[in-house]
């Protein structure tokens, strides 16, 4: 009634409202400062430097988010060899590693990930060059400390805040040379800037989009480049690995690899050959074809519409197949096809068919306030779609670059495919992202990285490729011992699926690389495509303030740690094949096991499962170790039938980061106490014994107090490191809400005729 | 404040003080009803000119039959006469009963009589005909309240006696007709004389002659409406007598009757020698010195070379030449010394920077959230690179218009972030690449243009088949041509209309086509009338203070140049040299116009738009705060940006948060497509400001800044005076202000106990004080 009241009031005075709603925002504010969002994982962040010459052994060192004890730093490339850095007494030293590159591995990028307390890291780009390599030591923030580069050469660095970074290159007149910037393609934070200065510090030639900056020299002598990041950010996570290089003048644009977008996995259909059938003639207004067609061409000059005739006859299906946008390119392909009706000058041209966008399979976020979908777009500005001859005859297919109106590009290019029904798909996955409070725009890399006793999703999409509608099965080969998976089905006609790993309580710490496979059948034969993993570049928590970059790594690395275990467990009371008889209800009896303090007395549980996700939402008392939920088959419609299902919610353990750290820190202080005391003691004595000792001695005396003096002043600094490594580690153990999906066990069900 | 512009503010408002300025203007003058001078009508023997020139007096065409004659048999046109009295009496004003909402007391017409149908049923059938007396027309409410025998907030607007009361007393006796289908259509409207040259505090008589569809031929010089473009120079009265000024050049009064206008144009003539012309340089030297000698105006001399190197650095580089470059300047004894500071200044950084802030101020790159921070870089960055490489203007406006694709990978995208709505995008296009003002025609007939709603829609056409797409970055569109013929539905009528040029007849544009790239191309046209000219005359304004025509966006038939041969020449060479920005400032800052002084002759001094000598104005909000922190050899710190950027390097107008000195000096928050949004008038606020303000304090006790440390480096007091004045103001001081400035610094003082202050905290709060002074002269704040 009070609340009522106020409302009433505040209605009458606005002011009050305002106050109210001021009031109400902090509130929520608070809160949602006091919550962390997610239980943390591994995360490998950087790598300096970030690549290397083939044939050379050199150091790096790493860093990254939640990755404590690193015992392994792993290479995905069989030319590659990390060996643990060891310091003059032997010790590894904690991050680095020596990496020796095979003489013969080949320039290009792969995939750097950490195994550590917590598991698999989510994976890094590493690059292997053909050119020297240095690594920027010093401060280069302005002209007068230009750091001078030697051509060729790839220069590895990272941006300071707020500044640029200076290099200088003697050039000669009439040279080409080439300078670019890779940033983002090797998952770097920066969006570079490249600018060419005469030895004056004039700007000459800018470069904003990413692109290699090809530069004639005008005049022999020092010129300088001016690195930045669009913004002027900067930091570690800003690196990059600047390439200058000197080319003839007729040689083509030297090729920069960088890490696949999402979109991508559904280029390109297997068994497409690498080079097309043909080539777009650009001399030609309209270029006549037949069909099948596989043609590449580009975009190119600005509102370029290219046109290619054919004939079709009536009761033909061709599938149209265009790739430009899943080359990583800036494009949005669109096709018209006319038919041509009428004869000589009366011949004009009649729409038929109009193709744009391969829609996501699932719906993908749009950063509004509240979560609506993952972060995640499988989907592509490119085309993919069917056409159905109704009449025999002439038509055109007619085909431009709905963002290239202006823009004179000349790599802008498209790969056209006009095929009979080749029914196929492509899959990718990538850790499940969902609303774990109110507002929550957070788009973390999540690495199969898990705690005994937890169970993760991962979501699974399609495309689905001339008309191919059939089961597709999931497969996981290889998975860590102890750890299980479970949904390996995406369902006839469906996009999606959810895929659940499964640590058992007792697993052992281990990681393995899992085989990820989509299975079906087209037609009598059974194909095998690769599951396509997706991660974040980054892990952004506000992706209001930080655009997301999702993007393809290589292969699946699974884990499970035993050093922390998942805060619940829910299952079926017993790991069997739960019976029901078609139309009646199950009551389910399931147990649930916490092994931390949460935020709120109960969980609310949804459904997952064919069959089952309408089960309605139900709760859990945390307290309560045997709860029960009824599940109601008449209501629900489900059929006789093998189903398996699992719930998932969200609970807000008091996540402890680590406990274990402060025990072993409250160890070692101890320890260093008794040393520094042993050593006070040896000290004081030998200082007492010195007024009694002979002349003679008295010098062999007092270097022995010397000595001890030293290993005190040792004893006593490591208390003190001690001492503030137990403030540091107590600080990120003590209880913090932590917002995570929850996730049962999987259940299987049978039901009964 | 700077002077009212209808752009800075949103559209209802902006029209409703367009239309209140119309209405006041109206209401100010005299009622025609109200002075019963009724031989005015014939326009032969109203001519009272005290010119002695014929010019002056020509009597209108006596062989134009007047059929405005005393008939009350002739029956009266409710279109054609009832109207136009309305008009002319401000009946159907803006700030009266075309007021938007429901007119005034209930009573509504349409804004100047656009809509007559409407303004029919209003007046004859509304609240069943209560506003009329057909049995007695002087009893008819209309009048009654007219001629104010009725209370009347409006008070007397048609006297009982006037012809245009008995015109519309005579219409009701007629019985109401409305001829809106049969009446004659106005199909030209004429003034007479058409041009003259009139001399100082002279007067001139004009006629206004409407000719009609059926060759009627209508002497309306009595219901015609009348303004000047400059009433400093000329005034016009109700009756479309003109009245001079004591200020010579080039004048104008816009003659407006039943939408269409038609403008009498006139010399003022000081007629003083013009004997000593500077060498012509080039064409624009050529016209303006041919005006300045048919105005008898004689020009300045040529300014001074310290004048020269600190005017062209701050125009073209928007910042103070370095001492070194003064130094250099000073030594050059080449004939083309001047010449090659313009060349240095263009391919200088700083030209892309201060040009880049100027265009995107007016291009809108607002930053309203945090998440736009990365698309106002971009955005600011490729219009600061197109200008570094000197992309032809054409070009740069054509990526702009017609962007497709994301903001990373196609910057001008961002434009399409900031102006969403059609209408929108038209009228910033418009103004912007222009110069025509296109808001008020949305919702009525542009009371001094041609433009109608219809031309408005034609317009917002090309804008029809603007497709967006979500992408991940929040508040952002990826930007494509959405396939389908374009149009936009005219909100009035519901016609759609297609993409229709301005002043020109609809294009075909097919369905895959951007009907953008059709505006593009037609803007880019050599023949376009607006484009090339927009352009110029905008870059006339940044280099002489006022453009040819004034407002620079504001171009229209009714404000015509103040040198139209100028105009068409620099039109001309910049469709010449295809477009090329660079040689449009080379042209200008190389040009003798361009470097005349500052300082005025006993006969030019109230010259203020034939450019007879240099008009000084304000630095900028920017530019200032740059100069004091190169005369201090300090750089002010932005948030984000690397240490050392120059404040005419800031991408957007968030900074303007943290700095008080760029909000009170005027720089933009980016919300208008219109420059007047720059406030470049003095203020207390200012004054103020670089007398007391914390940031300019700060600046002088920074240990940091360059007299602090030539002082402890033991730098000579007489050295550093010299080296300021080259900064400041580009030369040395004289021995007057060396003497005065050396005295000052070496002058003694006692603290506050009567104690005198050690020498060393002496000289340096005195030397604070002199850069103090130095920075508040006249000459150091103004580009003179």
């Amino acid at each position: 009634m009070l609340f009522n009241r106020f409302q009433l009031n505040s209605l009458k005075r606005p002011s009050s409202l305002c106050l109210f709603i001021v009031c109400l925002s902090l509130a929520m504010e608070m809160t949602a400062l006091a919550q962390s969002v997610c239980l943390p994982l591994p995360r490998l962040l950087t790598i300096t430097p970030m690549g290397g010459r083939a044939g050379t052994t050199f150091d790096v060192t790493i860093a990254g988010e939640n990755q404590d004890d690193v015992s392994e730093f792993l290479i995905d490339h069989p030319g590659i060899k990390v060996t643990a850095k060891l310091n003059e007494t032997g010790t590894p030293v904690p991050n680095t590693f020596s990496v020796s590159i095979a003489e013969n591995a080949p320039a290009g990028l792969v995939e750097a990930r950490t195994f550590s307390r917590l598991g698999i890291s989510s994976a890094r780009i590493f690059s292997i060059s053909n050119l020297p390599e240095v690594t920027r030591n010093q401060t280069n923030t302005t002209r007068e400390q230009a750091l001078a580069l030697m051509v060729p050469v790839i220069c590895n660095a990272s941006l300071t805040n707020r500044a640029i970074d200076y290099y200088s290159f003697q050039a000669v007149a009439g040279k080409r040379y080439n300078i670019h910037c890779s940033s983002r393609g090797i998952d770097s934070k920066m969006e570079p800037v490249i600018t060419i200065c005469d030895a004056q510090g004039r700007d000459l030639v800018v470069e904003r989009k990413g692109a290699p900056l090809d530069f004639i020299a005008k005049q022999d002598g020092l010129h300088y480049i001016k690195l930045h990041d669009l913004t002027f950010r900067g930091g570690i996570e800003f690196f990059y690995r600047l390439t200058l290089q000197e080319l003839a003048a007729d040689a083509p644009q030297p090729t920069f690899l960088a890490t696949r977008p999402i979109r991508s996995f559904s280029w390109p259909p297997t068994g497409l050959a690498e080079n097309p059938a043909t080539f777009e003639d650009e001399t030609a207004n309209v270029q006549t074809i037949t069909l099948p067609a596989d043609i590449a061409g580009r975009f190119f000059p600005a509102a370029d519409v290219d046109v290619f005739e054919f004939s079709a006859q009536a009761g033909e299906t061709w599938w149209i197949e265009i790739a430009s946008d899943r080359f990583g390119l800036n494009t949005d392909p669109a096709m018209l096809i006319q038919k041509a009706s009428g004869e000589g000058e009366q011949r004009q041209w009649v729409d038929v068919l109009e193709l744009a966008d391969i829609s996501s399979p699932v719906k993908t976020s749009s950063n509004g306030y509240a979560y609506d979908g993952p972060p995640f777009d499988g989907g592509s500005t490119d085309i993919l779609g069917k056409f159905e001859v109704k009449e025999s005859g002439s038509y055109r297919l007619s085909l431009n670059d709905l963002f290239g109106g202006t823009r004179k590009e000349p790599l802008n290019k498209y790969r056209l495919l006009i095929r009979r029904a080749q029914p196929d798909f492509a899959v990718a996955a990538w850790g499940l992202h969902a609303e774990l409070r109110n507002g929550d725009r957070n788009a973390l890399s999540k690495p199969a990285a898990l705690r005994a006793g937890g169970t993760i999703a991962f979501e699974v999409v399609t495309v689905r490729r001339d008309g191919f509608d059939g089961e597709i099965e999931l497969a996981l080969k290889g998975l860590p011992t102890g750890v299980t998976a479970t949904g390996l089905k995406i369902p006839a006609g469906k996009m999606r699926s959810i895929v659940l790993l499964t640590a058992a309580e007792n697993a052992v710490a281990g990681w393995s690389q899992v085989e990820f496979v989509a299975k079906s059948k087209l037609g009598d034969q059974e194909v095998v495509r690769p599951v396509q993993i997706g991660q974040m570049a980054w892990p952004i928590v506000d992706s209001w303030g930080e655009i997301p970059h999702p993007r393809l790594v290589h292969g699946f690395a699974v884990s499970v740690t035993s050093s922390e275990a998942a805060p619940l467990t829910l299952s079926a009371r017993e790991n069997r094949v739960w019976e029901v008889k078609q139309g009646e209800k199950l009551q389910l009896p399931l147990q649930l096991k916490t092994r931390m303090e949460f935020s709120g007395a109960v969980v609310n549980w949804k459904t997952w499962g064919a069959g089952f996700e309408n089960h309605p939402a139900f709760n859990i008392n945390l307290s309560e170790p045997l709860p029960e939920t009824t599940l109601d088959t008449k209501t629900l419609n489900v059929p006789a039938g093998e189903y398996t299902i699992a719930f998932y919610g969200v609970a807000v353990p008091k996540f402890r980061y680590d406990p274990n750290s402060v025990i072993k820190a409250q160890e070692d202080i101890k320890q260093a106490e008794a040393q520094a005391a042993a050593l006070a003691e040896d000290l004081k004595k030998v200082q007492e014994s010195l007024a009694a000792t002979a002349a003679e001695n008295k010098a062999a005396v007092e270097q022995q107090i010397a000595e001890l003096n030293g290993k005190k002043q040792l004893a006593d600094m490591a208390l003190q490191n001690a001492t503030s490594k137990l403030k540091t580690v107590s600080d990120r153990a003590a209880p913090r809400d932590t917002a995570e999906i929850v996730i049962s066990e999987p259940v299987s069900i049978r039901v009964l005729p | 404040m700077g002077r009212w512009n209808p752009s800075r503010i949103p559209r209802a408002i902006g029209c409703l003080i367009a239309i209140l300025t119309l209405s006041l203007a109206l209401l100010a003058n005299e009622t025609p009803s109200i002075n019963t001078t009724e031989n005015n009508t014939s326009g032969t023997d109203t001519t009272v000119s005290e010119s002695p020139d014929n010019t002056s007096n020509a009597p209108p065409n006596p062989q134009r039959p007047d059929t405005q004659r005393p008939d009350t048999q002739r029956p009266v046109s409710f279109i054609n006469e009832v109207v136009p009295i309305l008009t002319k009496a401000g009946c159907n004003a803006g700030t009266c009963h075309a007021k938007a909402g429901n007119g005034q007391n209930g009573f509504a017409l349409s804004l100047l009589g656009f809509e007559p149908k409407e303004d029919y049923t209003h007046i004859a059938l509304e609240g069943r005909g209560r506003r009329i007396f057909v049995s007695s027309p002087d009893h008819s409410l209309l009048l009654m309240k007219a001629s104010n025998r009725l209370p009347h907030r409006g008070g007397l607007r048609l006297a009982p006696d006037s012809e245009d009361y008995k015109l519309i007393a005579q219409w009701i006796a007629q019985g109401l007709k409305y001829d809106g289908e049969t009446a004659s259509k106005l199909v030209s409207l004429e003034v007479q004389p058409q041009r003259g040259i009139l001399p100082r505090n002279s007067r001139q008589q004009l006629k206004t002659i409407a000719t009609y569809s059926d060759q009627q031929v209508r002497d309306v010089t009595n219901i015609a409406l009348y303004e000047s473009n400059d009433s400093s120079m000329a005034t016009v009265d109700h009756n479309g007598l003109v009245q001079t000024q004591d200020i010579p050049g080039k004048v104008s009064i816009m003659v407006r009757f039943q939408g269409r206008v038609v403008v009498f144009d006139a010399s003022v003539p000081q007629g003083s020698p013009v004997d000593n012309l500077p060498p012509s340089k080039n064409f624009i030297d050529d016209a303006v010195f041919a005006n300045l000698k048919e105005l008898g105006i004689p020009p300045s001399t040529i300014c001074d070379d310290s004048t020269f190197i600190r005017r062209v650095s701050l125009d073209i580089a928007g910042r103070l030449p370095t001492a070194e470059e003064v130094s250099q300047f000073q030594q050059d004894t080449s004939s083309t010394r001047r010449d090659q500071v313009v060349e240095r200044l263009l391919t200088s950084s700083e030209y892309a920077d201060f040009f880049a802030n100027k265009w995107t101020a007016m291009l809108k790159n607002r930053r309203d959230d945090a998440s736009d921070m990365i698309s106002n870089f971009a955005f600011y960055s490729w219009v600061r690179d197109n200008l570094l490489s000197n992309k032809p203007y054409d070009d740069m406006v054509r990526e702009l218009l017609a962007a497709t694709g994301t903001v990373i990978a196609n910057p001008p995208v961002a434009w399409y972030k900031r102006v969403k709505d059609p209408k929108q995008q038209l009228e910033d296009v418009a103004q912007l690449f222009l110069g025509v003002r296109m808001q008020c025609a949305q919702c009525h007939h542009h009371p001094f243009e041609r433009w109608s709603q219809d031309d408005y829609y034609s317009m917002a056409a090309f804008f029809s088949q603007v497709g967006r797409k979500p992408t991940a970055t929040r508040g952002e569109d990826m930007i494509f041509h959405k396939r389908g013929v374009a149009g936009y539905a005219n909100a009035k009528t519901g016609v759609v209309q297609r993409p229709t040029p301005l002043g020109s007849t609809s294009v075909t544009i097919t369905a895959d086509e951007d009907p953008r790239l059709r505006l593009a191309d037609w803007m880019s046209a050599p023949e376009n009338p607006f484009f090339a000219r927009s352009l110029v005359n905008r870059y006339w304004k940044h280099f002489f203070k006022r453009g040819l025509i004034e407002p620079e966006d504001d171009i229209r038939d009714s404000n015509p140049p103040s040198n139209p041969q100028l105009l068409m020449a620099l039109e001309k060479h910049f469709i010449q040299s295809d477009f090329n920005l660079k040689e449009l400032v080379r042209v200008i800052t190389t040009s003798q116009t361009y470097q005349l002084s500052t300082v005025p002759n006993e006969f030019n001094a109230n010259d203020m738009q034939n450019y007879s000598h240099y008009y000084p104005r304000r630095l900028q909000a920017e530019v200032l705060l740059d100069s004091l922190d190169d005369l201090l050899g300090l750089r002010t710190d932005f948030p984000n940006l690397p240490s050392g950027t120059r404040a005419i390097a800031l991408p957007d107008n968030s900074y303007n948060n943290a700095s008080p000195f760029l909000r009170v000096f005027g720089r933009p928050e980016n919300e208008s497509v219109c420059e007047c949004e720059r406030i470049q008038s003095s203020s207390l606020a200012q004054s103020l400001h670089l007398m007391n303000s914390g940031d300019v304090k700060g600046k002088l006790a920074n240990g940091s800044n360059r007299v602090n440390q030539w002082l402890q480096t033991g730098k000579a007091s007489q050295e550093i005076i010299v080296e300021l004045y080259r900064i400041a103001f580009a030369r040395e001081p004289n021995e007057k202000e060396l003497t005065t400035a050396l005295a000052y610094v070496n002058e003694p003082k006692l603290d506050a106990n009567g104690t005198p202050i050690d020498p060393p905290r002496i000289l340096r709060e005195n030397f604070h004080d002199l850069i103090w002074a130095l920075v508040n002269s006249k000459e150091f704040l103004f580009n003179h």
